[in-house]
């Protein structure tokens, strides 16, 4: 099972497609969460999933506003996805009768 | 790019893999990141690669049972070697206590070829088993050579001596990094040549019993030769095992 950051990886990669490299994630995960993602936590978790077979990463390339550096692009395998699908069904199961999830979910207590 | 923090950044990088500095410097500059915060990041980064480095048994067997046990014993060599060629060259009797004290000439260049040798092997496969956690290694290595200064009398050797095994070693580290290939026929040749000087200085009774594990990483680099030569009579074989 995912944890937490990883699933929150996943989805952002998965989101951003083709466009889905270090920078991007980055900034999509620290817009979306409100909460600072350090390059740590994100080249450690993406070399983590790609071990797993959940990513694929590869060197991209390069461009003059990176100072001719290349990217690490990344993309989400069918395992990846399928991890995601099975974090996020799990997590909708165990929120169902949750207080704050009852206007998502519909139902009531 | 440029001002202390960036040179800073710049260096925290350089203990990455060449890909991921690329894309983490990228990153940075395609993001505008603020100086300080990027340096955190970086040192983070690397911080936990070297943390995850050390779960693997490589760094410690290089730094803990290859760099400081053989470096406190070439230590103690590269004195011995130092005190002899005081005698025997400057008649000037410096630390007669040591195992080489009573020595001529050709069991001095003995022990000189053998510090070399020695450092050298050492040296290779502390490079070749721990490329990234080199600085650890590198630390280890002279601390012994460190701690005998506080212990070495002003007035004796040049405090020099006291790093000879030095040189060598870096140059057994170079070609180990690089995985430079050594064939098994030179290896063989240097860890039986090392062998049989180390029995004429032993049984001259110019060796301490403990230079005997200095022997090892030779006759390792005999093996790791030997199973290269293997895997590439396998890989030129059409019908071998895979």
């Amino acid at each position: 099972m995912l944890g937490e950051f990883e699933y929150l990886l996943i989805t952002v990669a998965a989101g951003l497609g083709e466009n889905a490299y270090g920078a991007a994630i980055r900034e999509e995960i620290e817009s979306s969460t409100e909460r600072r993602c350090s390059m740590g936590a994100l080249y450690t978790t993406i070399d983590r999933l790609e071990k797993k077979g959940l990513l694929k990463t590869w060197m991209g390339e390069a461009t003059p506003q990176r100072g001719g550096r290349a990217k690490r692009m990344v993309r989400v395998t069918a395992q990846g996805t399928h991890a995601a699908k099975e974090f996020y069904d799990a997590v909708m199961r165990v929120s169902r009768g949750a207080s704050w999830a009852e206007s998502r979910t519909g139902r009531t207590s | 790019m440029n001002g202390i923090p960036w040179q800073l950044i710049g260096f925290a990088s350089k203990f990455l893999e060449r890909d991921e500095r690329d894309a983490v410097l990228g990153d940075l500059q395609e993001t505008n990141e603020n100086t300080w915060r990027g340096f955190i990041d970086v040192f983070g980064l690397v911080f936990r690669r070297q943390a995850g480095l050390w779960k693997d048994p490589r760094p410690w067997l290089a730094g803990f049972v290859l760099a400081l046990p053989c470096s406190y014993l070439l230590t103690t060599v590269s004195i011995s070697v130092s005190c002899t060629y005081q005698r025997l060259v400057n008649h000037k009797v410096y630390g007669w206590h040591w195992p080489t004290g009573h020595e001529g000439y050709p069991l001095l260049l003995c022990h000189i070829f053998l510090l070399i040798a020695w450092s050298w092997c050492g040296g290779y496969i502390v490079g070749s088993i721990s490329r990234r956690t080199l600085w650890a290694s590198a630390i280890l290595s002279v601390i012994p050579s460190v701690l005998s200064l506080h212990m070495y009398p002003s007035q004796s050797l040049p405090r020099l001596c006291l790093f000879l095994f030095l040189l060598p070693g870096i140059f057994g580290v170079r070609w180990g990094v690089r995985h430079a290939h050594i064939s098994f026929r030179a290896a063989s040749l240097l860890a039986l040549t090392m062998t049989v000087l180390m029995i004429c200085a032993w049984s001259n009774n110019a060796l301490w019993i403990l230079n005997w594990a200095l022997i090892l990483p030779a006759w390792y680099l005999v093996a790791a030769a030997w199973r290269s030569s293997r895997r590439a009579e396998r890989g030129r074989d059409p019908w071998a095992m895979s």
